[in-house]
């Protein structure tokens, strides 16, 4: 499994964005079909957008990172271009087990930046490079 | 994404065969890059041939990352392709990671990275589970791609005829009583982010005992990469010309490199 969305996964993420521009917010149809494509991982990843718990970080390059804070409260640094968590689900579900297309914690990236409600921090250029390669957590 | 490795690959076959030239197709910007898996030392003269060819010949700005140095290469040539060696994982990490960084000191952004021998980082203590290589695999290809992915919006903001960041690195996997294991769990987890696999193919077979070869190589692209080709239906690429290359080495040293024809399809 490649570490890109199928096209239906894509094609969700666009009526999301379109509906919840409009409306301020997600329909039933809609919550269905990301339970449907996602599974489980669909609810907890909506509690994580409620909490506001994504932060996009940009430094000065233009580089940006995703970091979310977990249900257990620890930090994750997410790669949204091509689909990557240092979280223990997905090293399991999404890398070992081949079991799922993505964990809660890059779903709920995808749905604030769908939906327009991640939060924006600055970092240097040597905290994004540490954040990154792992080095600062 | 294959267009450095074909056009080296068109560019090295013996001169009989050098008329039928495959059109060289840029990659497309969403597609990361090309993972040669194989034996080291092909797959690292494979990667300093890629390097160079892309420096010289495609004026493509390069960074090679390779835990032992290359020594081989001449002044003038090294000057080209600028390499750096990290000792560890980590180092390589934070080199890749900082990529970015150089854009502010650099005027143009490396559209070419290599990686030379990823097993090298990659392998822990033998008592290691494999769900920990695995991990270590999935962060460096994501920041490998995340990187591209950046240094390719860069570029097209930056020069008048943008081509995307590719990546191009080489992985040996694990043996299994002197094969290549077919479960390789971190290579697995490398397809996942090299949509492209350039697989280096030792024939072991009586033939090419029988035809007095040292060695025959079989070298070939293959994975998700090349059907999502957006351009593959307008290439001249040939009914019955596989994107597939044959190494020959004969005992007296002579080398021979040249495109595999396969079968046509039946017409029926």
């Amino acid at each position: 499994m490649p570490a890109v969305l199928p096209a239906v996964a894509e094609q969700l993420f666009r009526d999301i964005r379109k509906t919840y521009q409009e409306t301020a917010q997600i329909p039933d149809d809609l919550l269905i079909a990301l339970r449907f494509v996602f599974g489980a991982c669909a609810v907890q990843a909506l509690d994580l957008v409620d909490q506001r718990s994504v932060t996009c970080l940009s430094s000065p390059s233009g580089r940006k990172a995703f970091q979310v804070i977990g249900a257990s409260g620890s930090l994750y640094t997410c790669f949204t271009s091509c689909h990557y968590c240092p979280c223990p689900a997905f090293a399991y579900t999404v890398l070992r087990r081949n079991d799922g297309l993505l964990c809660k914690h890059i779903l709920a990236v995808c749905l604030c930046e769908a939906m327009g409600v991640t939060r924006m921090q600055s970092a240097s250029d040597e905290q994004m490079t540490a954040l990154l390669s792992g080095t600062l957590l | 994404m294959t267009d450095v490795l074909t056009h080296m690959f068109t560019n090295f076959m013996s001169r009989a065969d050098s008329s039928k030239d495959l059109k060289v197709i840029p990659p497309a910007p969403a597609q990361c890059g090309v993972l040669v898996v194989g034996e080291q030392n092909l797959g690292r003269s494979v990667l300093l041939l890629a390097a160079v060819t892309a420096a010289c010949r495609l004026s493509v700005k390069v960074v090679f990352f390779a835990q032992t140095q290359i020594q081989s290469l001449p002044v003038s040539l090294q000057k080209c392709v600028p390499s750096l060696s990290p000792e560890s994982l980590k180092e390589l990490l934070q080199q890749v990671a900082g990529l970015h960084e150089s854009t502010n000191t650099f005027p143009v952004p490396p559209s070419l990275i290599i990686v030379d021998r990823l097993e090298d980082f990659l392998r822990g203590p033998a008592d290691e589970s494999h769900g920990v290589e695995q991990s270590r695999a999935a962060h460096l290809s994501a920041l490998l791609c995340d990187t591209a992915t950046f240094l390719t919006g860069l570029l097209e903001q930056q020069t008048s005829s943008p081509a995307p960041c590719r990546v191009i690195a080489s992985y040996k996997p694990k043996e299994q009583s002197g094969e290549f294991s077919v479960s390789d769990q971190v290579l697995d987890t490398l397809d996942r982010y090299f949509q492209v696999r350039c697989t280096l193919d030792q024939d072991r077979s009586y033939k090419a005992a029988a035809a007095g070869l040292q060695e025959v190589w079989h070298i070939y692209f293959s994975g998700t990469g090349i059907t999502l080709d957006p351009c593959a239906e307008d290439t001249e690429v040939k009914p019955g010309l596989a994107q597939e290359w044959q190494l020959s080495i004969y005992p007296d040293g002579l080398v021979w490199f040249g495109a595999e024809e396969l079968p046509s399809p039946d017409p029926r």
